[in-house]
């Protein structure tokens, strides 16, 4: 039970990460992200497919959030130069060639094998208790970032996302550079989202292309919806709250017999679909509103 | 040979013309891009295969009835979700709309399963010509959606309703002092994209296979071909759909066929960095 507990922490902290760098981009920012997903897969597929050629583990995860950070530069680079809702496209389409080309090139992905036997760090430090320590380093993590995001939050790189979000014509007649504004932070929430896919990967120690597919990034958007967008606390309560409510409909399959492995998954992509929809109808602001600083 | 894959590039471009201009000028009118297009395109497959499996209907009426399950969807749609929206961020519609997408889809996933599925057709001979090999089907599938595209075309610049419809687009507050019904406009525009799209998943089911993710396989090449139309334009989006469809095709001598439904995102890609308003060259 307590490994359980433990288990369902770390990915609990994994996906608080993720929800963390969405706000920046939607919460702070106003960008629509419908690729979070491939981000995420960016930063585990490069520090996995690093640390198990051997390259020391610091680096390898060095590289993976500059690759993540890269993907998401390009991206929003050539997305933002015209019009705004051309990035929700962009990305969404990145997340589906991502997944094409880690099931197709098998020379450098392994293809739909996978990558096994990633290390996971300090291993020979904790012979015990190792979960417990992952879990630390996961926390950890979610900790440094929400510290240094409500930062960003207060600072005035903060408040010129803000203006830009709620109006960008007195942004740019205040002088803001709109479009730089808004790939650097869309650029942020990508690393982001590929320090928790690095997380994510050394938790597992193995990861496959069909880890990484469109529902992950509809969960997280519920995550962020449902806590309260704008706002690092919701940010991370909305991933507790919906691991919960997935954890919770898993026990609904012993309690109801016609739910099949498909229909259950069907039934709680089809709940949380609804939740969105019903959220950004009625409570937009979520659990915890957006405050200003 | 290659002219082969011309011929069927032309019949998957008229597919993706139906959706590419229903989301085109969803997309104009209500200042979103409704993601639920790629459901729509599911639930007209999944109609169809109920009336013509479950209740034995002839694939004609099947599809005539997809195209009104489709199109009431739609409107049910956005009458429940949208509408409540129209004051807010665009942004937040577009959010709203993929919730809608996993709804839908996961509906029909819980009912039918993830099984891949066909129609009840009878077989037909293909026929040779010129060196060509031309299915019974893909001639049905090109005709009507030739036919769909000029009624479109006529009722969007012949009929007073049409020439409204583009007016909202062009400019909601002057359509509206001009005494436009804004609401009768939009909701007669969903109605005619659902059964765009409805009509189009058919083809494409009965084109390929019909699976709860028949629409979002095709969800990305809809986007190019709309983006390469430049959004707005009717004539845009299908010159841009027969485009799209000719290079996916004609791409696969040249890259892998696993890499298809990528071709569209390069295609997007391409259009962003060297004319991002389209072919239409629409105002934006």
């Amino acid at each position: 039970m307590t490994g359980y507990l433990v288990a369902i922490a770390t990915l609990v902290g994994i996906r608080a990460l993720l929800a963390l760098g969405l706000n920046v981009q939607w919460g702070f920012t106003g960008l629509v992200n419908l690729g979070v997903v491939a981000f995420f897969g960016v930063g585990a597929y490069t520090a996995g497919l690093l640390a198990v050629a051997g390259v020391a583990l610091p680096a390898a995860w060095a590289a993976a959030i500059v690759a993540s950070a890269l993907a998401g530069a390009l991206l929003a680079t050539v997305a933002l130069r015209l019009r705004e809702d051309y990035l929700a496209i962009v990305t969404l389409g990145f997340g589906e060639v991502l997944r094409l080309f880690l099931l197709n090139e098998a020379w450098l992905t392994r293809g739909a094998n996978g990558i096994t036997g990633i290390p996971r760090p300090l291993r020979s430090w904790f012979p015990a208790h190792y979960d417990l320590f992952y879990l630390g380093l996961v926390l950890g993590c979610v900790a440094l970032i929400y510290l240094a995001l409500e930062r960003l939050r207060r600072s005035p790189f903060g408040r010129a996302l803000r203006a830009i979000r709620e109006d960008e014509t007195v942004a740019t007649v205040a002088g803001k550079n709109i479009v730089r504004f808004k790939v650097q932070a869309f650029v942020i929430g990508a690393a982001v989202a590929g320090l928790a896919g690095i997380l994510f990967g050394h938790y597992l120690a193995y990861i496959e292309p069909n880890m990484f597919v469109p529902q992950e990034t509809l969960f997280v958007w519920l995550a962020l919806i449902l806590g309260g967008s704008g706002n690092n606390r919701g940010a991370i309560l909305g991933a507790v709250v919906l691991l919960g409510l997935l954890e919770g409909s898993r026990f609904a399959k012993d309690v109801i017999p016609f739910l099949t492995g498909v229909r259950l998954a069907a039934a709680q992509q089809m709940l949380v679909g609804l939740l969105l929809v019903v959220l950004m109808i009625k409570r937009p602001e979520g659990l915890l509103p957006e405050r200003a600083p | 040979m290659s002219a082969q894959y011309l011929f069927n590039g032309i019949v998957t471009g008229g597919i993706l013309a139906l959706p590419a201009v229903a989301f085109s000028l969803l997309w104009k009118l209500l200042r979103f891009p409704n993601f639920a297009v790629s459901a729509y395109l599911t639930v007209g497959a999944f109609a169809a295969l109920t009336a013509n499996r479950g209740l034995g209907w002839p694939l004609a009426s099947a599809w005539l009835g997809a195209l009104a399950v489709t199109a009431l969807v739609a409107w049910l749609v956005d009458r429940v979700t949208f509408r409540p929206m129209r004051a807010r961020r665009p942004f937040s519609l577009a959010i709203a709309s993929i919730g809608v997408t996993f709804v839908l889809e996961n509906v029909i996933r819980f009912v039918w399963g993830n099984d891949f599925r066909a129609y009840d057709v009878p077989v037909t001979r293909a026929m040779t010509w010129a060196g060509l090999r031309i299915g019974r089907e893909q001639l049905d599938i090109l005709g009507v959606a030739v036919a769909l595209m000029l009624l479109a075309q006529i009722f969007l610049t012949r009929t007073r309703l049409g020439i409204a419809m583009r007016a909202t687009a062009d400019n909601p507050p002057l359509a509206t002092v001009k005494g436009v019904p804004t609401e009768r406009v939009i909701g007669l525009a969903t109605l005619g994209g659902g059964a765009l799209a409805g009509g189009a998943g058919v083809f494409l089911g009965l084109d390929t296979s019909i699976d709860p993710l028949l629409g979002a396989g095709l969800i990305i090449s809809v986007f190019a071909a709309a983006i390469l139309g430049g959004i707005g334009s009717a004539p845009g989006a299908l010159a841009g759909a027969l485009i799209v469809g000719i290079v996916e095709e004609v791409g696969t001598l040249v890259i892998p066929p696993t890499y298809k439904s990528a071709i569209g995102f390069f295609i997007i890609l391409v259009v962003l960095l060297v004319r991002p308003t389209g072919l239409a060259g629409a105002r934006t």
